[in-house]
């Protein structure tokens, strides 16, 4: 019997064709969880990232779930929106997870862009490295604006003239994305995308 | 004799089993009692070999061996093929490479001195039920006590557990619902003022004096090694005790080996009545303490209620009822069986009066409301099977709608009944259950609250 990631409740699997053959999506969540996340697919734009793409509102239903993945050290609920990032990210080239410090890695026994990434399998580059081991969430926004570079090229990592997709799992002020994209272009990259999960 | 320990690892520690990265310690406290042979640890999940070679997952914390809650990752903490528990997740994540904590160093030597508080009187049948469970303990058996809804189980409880106290015993006092917990704290802390006394439910932040006296949903049990004397296990019948089994282990495993574990509820199994009857160990009370019998059920057939709240109609008979309730000013109760038919029932409801709200499980106003309707500020509550068992408000008036529904299973039904008329001055009240056709459950929940009440002395 399988059980809704989230609420634990039945997940309702009537017998069908599709996957007798192996066709059918695999579900994961039930249809009242799925239900709860408000997807809202907006798009902006800057100087430096040229389109960013948010596939979802930042609301309770999403708090919770983020909650529980990051802190919770759930990796399970990875799965929740892999059919969704695979549907945005396939055949595209040159996928750059945003990484957590090495160190909050270890403590979280995971990096979450990469859980979310694996899960949707959806491979990509790991050439960024975060320098400072406190979080955006743990920073005033003054804090956050003021800030040195929050990445640094991986060492022996060639950018080549091309364009670059940056993935985060929530944009908030858009620091992140922004440190992110500044360090690849400085290094070469012809223009950067982003797309993130959750917009708050 | 006794030693102040407030504040110690050992007084933290000693009984329980604690993730080691979430202990109020610093990492160097805890080195230390391992280094000086204090504290053990045991590994987080573990792997048996079950039939045919077939690996089995085991949670030491929740015990839980469904391959379904475990899920097998690419750690980055022990660099390997780590698995972790999703059963007990909300406690903090117990995985392969997590290390569990217990004491094994000088255990905590509790208080002797504490005083039964508690003033009144117990009927008869109370007391027999009270001296059998003392002469239980004293054998070191386990008891059952199967007392009808408003029987007074809590005060058979009051000298037994006040006994064992004066030994320097430790106890808990487990119920599956958080309600329940909620409502014997107070009465238990009230029967003994000298003594500490802790309520340990989800969200509650652990204190780090060592309670000797517990009161525990089930599911904290998860977090206790052989750590009680005495555990006393109330509503022993309620959902999710009965369907999780994990939690019935855990029980086990809170308890000393050899400890007695008593069931205390109004709706036992055969097969528990059956083994306490074996071991000599049954103690039974059919008839409420104010001496009136159990509320029989009124069945008042409701043809396609459901279909007439989609449509936005309230059945014309709950809608008497209901006014009735409130033009008499009496408290009510009206379960359903699921949230979503009381959430589309509640603003028909509330045309007769505004005041009227709903509570479910996840209901963060919950306490509030139910607060609300005993000080009179609510006329009525529509509720899940959440309210059904464990709280008294003195007039309540019952109604299920629904009572069809398999959710609603005997004892769901006995329990529901038993809000009704549980004081002396209001020993009598509504117990009505609106159908759509009549379910053996129903028949057999009224046969037994009459077989009790012939066995109560009541014809």
């Amino acid at each position: 019997m399988k059980e809704c990631l989230l609420c634990e409740g039945v997940l309702s699997n009537k017998p069908s064709w599709q996957g007798f053959i192996g066709f059918e999506k695999q579900q994961v969540i039930c249809e009242k969880c799925s239900n709860s996340f408000e997807r809202t697919d907006i798009e902006s734009k800057t100087a430096i990232i040229v389109s960013t793409t948010s596939l979802y509102a930042y609301n309770d239903a999403m708090k919770n779930y983020l909650q529980q993945f990051k802190f919770l050290q759930d990796i399970a609920l990875a799965a929740v929106f892999q059919q969704e990032l695979y549907d945005v990210l396939k055949g595209k080239s040159n996928i750059v997870p945003i990484p957590v410090h090495p160190n909050r890695r270890v403590t979280r026994t995971f990096s979450q862009v990469e859980a979310l990434l694996d899960y949707a399998k959806i491979p990509y580059k790991d050439l960024l490295e975060k320098r400072d081991e406190v979080s955006m969430g743990e920073k005033t926004r003054q804090e956050r604006l003021a800030m040195k570079p929050l990445f640094e090229l991986k060492s022996s990592v060639q950018i080549q003239p091309e364009s670059y997709l940056l993935v985060d799992d929530i944009y908030t002020t858009g620091t992140t994305l922004h440190s992110a994209a500044k360090v690849l272009l400085a290094a070469g990259a012809k223009r950067v995308e982003a797309v993130t999960l959750i917009r708050a | 004799m006794v030693r102040t320990l407030d504040g110690t690892v050992q007084s933290f520690l000693d009984g329980r089993l604690w993730h080691r990265e979430h202990t109020p310690f610093s990492m160097q406290e805890i080195k230390r009692e391992i280094d000086a042979g204090n504290i053990r640890t045991m590994q987080g999940v573990v792997t048996q070999r079950g039939r045919f070679g077939r690996v089995i997952y085991r949670c030491n914390r929740c015990l839980n061996e469904n391959e379904a809650r475990y899920t097998h990752f690419d750690c980055a903490k022990c660099g390997g093929n780590c698995t972790y528990c999703r059963s007990c997740l909300k406690m903090g994540r117990v995985s392969s490479c997590t290390e569990l904590l217990y004491w094994t160093g000088p255990p905590v030597q509790f208080s002797q001195k504490h005083v039964n508080h508690w003033q009144g009187t117990l009927t008869d049948l109370q007391k027999r039920a009270s001296e059998a469970l003392i002469a239980s303990n004293e054998k070191g058996r386990s008891h059952l006590i199967f007392a009808v809804c408003g029987a007074g189980k809590t005060e058979i409880l009051f000298e037994p557990i006040h006994r064992l106290l004066l030994e320097g015993k430790r106890i808990c006092v487990a119920a599956p619902r958080v309600d329940v917990i909620l409502e014997l704290a107070p009465r238990f802390q009230q029967a003994f003022p000298k003594t500490r006394v802790t309520a340990l439910y989800g969200g509650v932040k652990p204190t780090l004096e060592p309670a000797q006296l517990i009161l525990a949903t089930t599911h904290q049990l998860y977090r206790f090694h052989e750590a009680f004397d005495v555990v006393f296990v109330d509503e022993a019948d309620a959902f999710p005790y009965t369907a999780d089994e994990t939690l019935q282990k855990a029980v086990q495993k809170a308890a000393k080996k050899d400890a007695p574990i008593h069931f205390v509820t109004a709706t036992p199994a055969k097969k528990m009545i059956r083994e306490a009857i074996q071991n000599d160990a049954l103690s039974m009370i059919p008839r409420r303490f104010h001496g009136y019998p159990l509320p029989v059920p009124t069945y008042v057939a409701l043809w396609r209620y459901e279909q007439q709240i989609i449509r936005g109609k309230l059945p014309v008979k709950l809608h008497q009822w209901i006014e009735r309730q409130v033009t008499e000013g009496m408290p009510f109760l009206l379960f359903f069986h699921n949230i979503e038919l009381m959430e589309m029932t509640l603003p028909l409801i509330q045309k007769i009066d505004p005041r009227i709200k709903s509570v479910h499980a996840q209901d963060e106003q919950r306490k509030d409301k139910v607060l609300a309707l005993r000080n009179k500020q609510t006329p009525g509550l529509l509720t899940t099977t959440i309210l059904e068992r464990g709280i008294t408000i003195p007039k309540v008036q019952v109604a299920v709608l629904g009572a069809e529904q398999a959710i609603f299973n005997k004892s769901a039904l006995i329990q529901i009944g038993g809000r009704v008329g549980r004081s002396k001055d209001a020993p009598n009240g509504d117990f009505i259950l609106f159908h759509h056709g009549i379910t053996h459950a129903m028949d057999d929940a009224k046969k037994e609250i009459l077989l009790l009440n012939q066995k109560g002395g009541f014809r």
